[in-house]
């Protein structure tokens, strides 16, 4: 989830909160759903949240919110925006990975190191976020007085710059954090911001560029040239995004100017030429929802009139007019930095949260249902009842285990014809060697705890039943998982009989035969393994276990072993 | 005065001297075992027959090592005599050839520097000379004393020297002596009636009738027993039966479904986009075998990818994010059993299913993330749902209230949160009993229309989700469970932990 630092002063300063104690900031903060994790070095909050608000991002978006809580602001607000000249001209050769581009002319705006800071963290979350690691969408912010428009596109006033694409090693530039020119393709390979967002154009065969008439100024969404660097000696800003989705761009930006519009910027808008069609961003046109007063009742779940509904609605920052069709409605204006609202549940969520959904007092809801366990779960617990009854401790294990654990140290490979073999489940690039496939069955598990507690009091007679899985292209999955019942008895006189003994224990108290014909198997000692058959053929395995193998897991002690399906066992149950 | 056998055995003994006496020693004069002496003892002190007091004395033992060469000889020594074997008192001989001949038992440093230390010979280019012939070796001689408790002749700084090798120790031991009262004397004197018990019921005894006239043994009740270990219930998987048992009492049936499952029922019933980060490679598990899923019903494929696309209802709008049907069949181990939930609303696990109905399951989930103190690949969640013609945020409060109640849990707060399948959605905090500390104990919310309308559901559902390791440490107080689940338990902890209920 996004974090953003804020400095408190700052934020009581834009919220118009001054008098607001660190204390209660917080609860308001938390009542947002801004989670406060604790203070950093600088005095900042480190605050948490979930990915929705992303207008949040920023000190400024946070203030925004509040002064919506505090009753400073209500309704929408659209920031003034004047016409500028400036046109964005987006070539034939843009890269067709990267087609869209938008932005806007930002002036006067009075940049401290601070105010700076925060838009530079501003950009970076919206990267993080919303754009995907800059790959869906990315902010250039530049010093507009260090641009040159270039010569009129449609008319003698307007001036522009040019979205192209061009060959990685066509031009070359000062990127920022850097003395010398180098070219795109040097800048992917020697720069080291270069080095980090190079997968995102890895696939692109011409490099976005953006030109005014001095030259390439942008290398989206890598990096900016030094010469249009933003100081805080800069006073009028220009903006560009580029990306995937012309949506998603738009989005960003709105949230880039409304942050900026908050500090007292001027925006204006530019002019985007695309080879087909124009259009004119940011765009400030309000999207609109018709959302029931029934809806919200329904949900909330409480009695609402009209006007606490309009009055909650302008205080979560939206234009609210009732309608009355068939039945009570509101036609809701959704200010342009939401990028959250998808569907008018969202707008009944922002009513409650203005309400205060802590206000509401819990019911349990006047629902009949009858409970029950699923079958299985209910035979799983009978047996696992059993097996604890005659003596095993219950074990949990992972289902993940190394592909060394669960085949080669119990030397069986996974196309033997035998019990526990099989195509392994297999993980994409696993994080840990350990835990790299899905076992296909459970006793290896148990050994590994046996191996773990060679310093713990014998005997040990460990038991789980759990799940494991193989590859089977018969199935809708491509994996036939099963509930496996695995057993050990690790002591100094441990043998076939004590393992034996006790299965049959369990196998008695469901009413199921135990047939146990000698087999022979890897992990076992020849003539001293069978094969287990609840009257309907080979089902599992029994035995002492292999020195071999005994040794490999470091143990002093034999072991008797047995593992089977649970189904297995059940359809004997049922079967009897 | 009647008294037991015992009693009787040992208070004669005590009767016959003046001098107090070891336990021990009376043990062996009575050729009893020490521990049935020390019980009859400890009655005869309760009665005030007799008194025990504990002296402490400081005494010497030999360790392993000690004792290994009080048998065998001390390494210099067996060095020595081999050399001398081979002519090393007239010139000098090779070590190779004497090493050769010692056993494999020795070690030759220790040997070779005692030898040096005591003088009795030296090493120069590979050869042995010895300078003496059968020494008198105190250490030896001292080994010998320490273990046959003659060591009070021994002197400091042998001692010290042997500690130093480690080859003695030196050990503090509390004996019990034991004297009887002026009580004692005069019921010894008075003489004693001796009571016939018996230790054991035996058939014999019961069938006989016997059993009337006999007195049993009385047993030292009181003492620690051998230690008994049994079989029992994982502790996590008895939180879960009970999480379970919470569940089925307030109306909820149980779910079960793949482990191993499609991205389709995992995350894009769920309205999950297909660029969200949780969906990347580095958070998914990603499988390399297999890798796609054949079976998805096509009428829902599709309506599930107008959701994504266009979002649902005539003012809806969908997610500006790219949507391939081959990225749904890829098949991946769930990262939340949410998917038990959607492919229960999709009619696919049970058919069609009308309001109302309450489902949950107690299953595991999968985290592809590296493994720290608090998280682990796999954890079980806690998934429940309700469905509903009408349901509100105060319905989805109250069964969370209900539910945590069960577990003593009743300060939860609810803060608003996002999750992209449900709207409103709350996570859950609660205090940990133990550190104060406000832990998030769920997430939940009511079903998108996005989610549910192409799963073919017109009601309402609410739905949440919680790591069942996290309730049971709220519940049972712990801190850290990071060794519960999975191998590297330590069966002593599935022995000694108490249980929940």
């Amino acid at each position: 989830m996004p974090v953003v630092d804020v400095d408190p002063d700052e934020l009581r300063r834009l919220a118009g909160a001054e008098d607001v104690s660190d204390e209660t900031l917080i609860d308001d903060l938390f009542a947002l759903g801004l989670e406060f994790e604790g203070w950093t070095e600088d005095g900042a909050l480190e605050l948490e949240f979930a990915p929705d608000r992303l207008d949040r991002l920023s000190v400024e978006g946070i203030a925004r919110s509040l002064r919506y809580q505090y009753g400073h602001d209500r309704g929408m607000h659209i920031p003034r925006t004047n016409r500028s000249n400036w046109t964005f001209v987006v070539d034939q050769r843009v890269p067709a990975q990267r087609p869209y581009v938008t932005g806007a002319i930002v002036r006067d705006v009075d940049l401290t190191e601070e105010s700076l800071q925060s838009l530079i963290t501003l950009q970076e979350k919206l990267h993080e976020t919303m754009g995907r690691g800059r790959h869906k969408g990315a902010i250039g912010i530049h010093d507009l007085g260090m641009l040159k428009g270039r010569g009129a596109t449609e008319s003698a006033e307007r001036t522009s710059i040019t979205y192209t694409g061009i060959e990685p090693e066509a031009e070359r530039f000062v990127p920022l954090e850097a003395d010398a020119e180098m070219t795109p393709g040097e800048v992917l390979t020697d720069h080291p911001t270069g080095r980090e967002y190079a997968e995102v154009v890895a696939e692109y065969e011409l490099m976005p560029a953006i030109y005014d008439d001095l030259g390439l100024f942008s290398f989206p969404p890598v990096i900016n040239s030094r010469r249009t660097e933003v100081t805080t000696d800069s006073r009028n800003l220009l903006v560009e995004l580029t990306g995937t989705d012309q949506w998603t761009i738009d989005r960003m930006l709105a949230i880039v100017c409304y942050a900026l519009d908050l500090r007292g910027a001027e925006i204006e808008d530019v002019e985007v030429a695309y080879p087909e069609y124009d259009i004119v961003r940011p765009d400030w046109e309000q999207t609109t929802k018709q959302v029931e007063h029934a809806r919200i009742e329904r949900t909330i779940g409480i009695e609402l009139d009209r006007e606490t509904v309009l009055e909650l609605m302008a205080c979560a920052g939206l234009d609210a007019q009732p309608i009355d069709e068939n039945g009570l409605a509101y036609e809701v204006g959704i200010p342009p930095y939401r990028v959250d609202v998808l569907h008018p549940v969202d707008i009944v969520d922002d009513i409650g949260r203005a309400y205060g959904f802590n206000e509401l007092e819990p019911r349990y809801p006047d629902v009949a249902t009858v409970g029950s366990r699923h079958a299985n779960s209910r035979f799983e617990r009978a047996v696992r009842s059993l097996l604890t009854g005659v003596g095993f401790e219950d074990l949990l294990n992972f289902n993940l285990i190394s592909h060394t654990a669960n085949f080669e140290r119990m030397h069986v490979a996974p196309d033997d014809k035998v019990h526990g073999a099989g195509t392994p489940v297999t993980i994409e690039e696993p994080y840990s060697a350990e835990y790299e496939i899905v076992r296909t069955w459970a006793l290896p598990s148990v050994m590994l705890v046996l191996e773990n507690n060679t310093h713990r009091a014998y005997p040990q007679a460990l038991a789980e039943i759990g799940m494991a899985g193989v590859v089977d292209r018969d199935e809708p999955t491509k994996t036939a998982e099963r509930r496996t019942v695995a057993g050990v008895i690790a002591d100094h006189e441990a043998s076939y009989e004590d393992g034996k003994a006790r299965l049959a224990a369990v196998c008695r108290r469901l009413g199921v035969p135990l047939e146990t014909p000698a087999c022979e198997h890897p992990s076992f000692i020849t003539g001293r393994s069978a094969a287990i058959d609840f009257g309907m053929g080979a089902v599992g395995v029994i035995g002492e276990i292999d020195p071999a193998v005994l040794v490999e897991h470091g143990l002093e002690v034999p072991v008797v072993a047995f593992e089977f399906p649970l189904a297995a066992i059940r359809s004997a149950a049922a079967d009897q | 005065m009647k008294v037991e056998p015992g009693q009787a055995t040992v208070l004669e003994a005590l009767g016959a001297r003046q001098e107090p006496i070891s336990l021990e020693s009376l043990a062996e004069q009575l050729e009893m075992k020490p521990e049935t002496v020390t019980g009859i003892v400890f009655t005869l002190e309760e009665d005030g027959l007799a008194t025990v007091d504990e002296r402490k004395t400081e005494g010497l033992c030999l360790t392993d090592e000690g004792s290994q060469y009080e048998s065998q000889g001390l390494p210099e020594l067996r060095l020595l005599e081999a050399a001398i074997g081979a002519g090393a008192d007239d010139e000098p001989v090779s070590l190779g050839g004497i090493v050769g001949q010692l056993g494999d038992d020795i070690d030759v440093d220790i040997a070779l520097s005692n030898l040096a230390r005591k003088e009795y010979g030296a090493v120069s280019a590979g050869e042995l000379r010895v300078s003496v012939v059968n020494p008198a070796d105190e250490e030896a001689d001292a080994l010998a004393e320490i273990a046959a408790e003659t060591s009070p002749g021994v002197e400091e700084s042998v001692i010290d020297r042997l500690e130093h090798r480690n080859l003695v120790e030196r050990r503090s031991r509390t004996d019990r002596y034991v004297t009887l009262t002026e009580t004692g004397r005069n019921v010894v004197a008075d003489g004693l009636e001796v009571t016939e018990t018996v230790d054991r019921v035996t058939p014999e005894l019961l069938t006989s009738g016997d059993w009337e006239d006999v007195e049993f043994t009385a047993y030292n009740v009181a003492a620690d027993p051998p230690r008994h270990i049994g079989g029992s219930e994982h502790p996590l998987r008895r939180m879960a039966e009970w999480v379970k048992d919470v569940l089925i009492g307030m109306g909820f049936e149980e779910m079960e479904g793949p482990h191993v499952d499609a991205d389709f029922w995992i995350n894009d019933c769920l309205f999950m986009p297909q660029d969200h980060p949780a969906r990347t490679h580095w958070d998914r598990f990603e499988l390399a075998e297999p890798a796609r899923i054949e079976e998805l019903p096509t009428d829902l494929v599709e309506r599930v990818e107008r959701a994504h696309r266009e979002g649902v209802g005539e003012h809806g709008e969908g997610y500006h994010a790219p949507w391939e049907e081959d990225f749904a069949r890829a098949l991946a181990l769930r990262g939340h059993t949410t998917s038990l939930s959607a492919r229960h609303l999709a009619g696919e696990a049970r058919g069609d299913l009308e309001p109302p109905q309450r489902f949950f399951s107690v299953e595991k989930a999968y985290r592809n993330d590296t493994i720290d103190a608090t998280h682990l690949l796999e954890f079980f969640q806690i998934e429940g749902w309700v469905m509903a013609e009408s349901l509100s945020v105060r319905d989805l409060m109250g069964t969370f209230t209900e539910f945590y109640e069960h577990f003593g849990i009743t300060d939860i707060e609810f803060k608003p949160h996002y999750n992209p399948y449900t709207e409103p959605s709350f996570e859950l905090f609660g205090v940990h009993p133990e550190t104060d500390e406000l832990m998030e104990i769920g997430n939940s919310g009511i079903f998108r229309p996005e989610m549910l309308e192409p799963l073919g559901v017109d009601c309402d559902v609410m739905a949440w989700g919680l790591a069942l390791e996290r309730l049971m440490m709220l519940v049972s107080g712990a801190e850290d469970i990071r060794d519960v689940h999975g191998t590297l338990v330590d069966l002593e902890y599935l022995r000694e932990t108490e249980v929940v209920y």
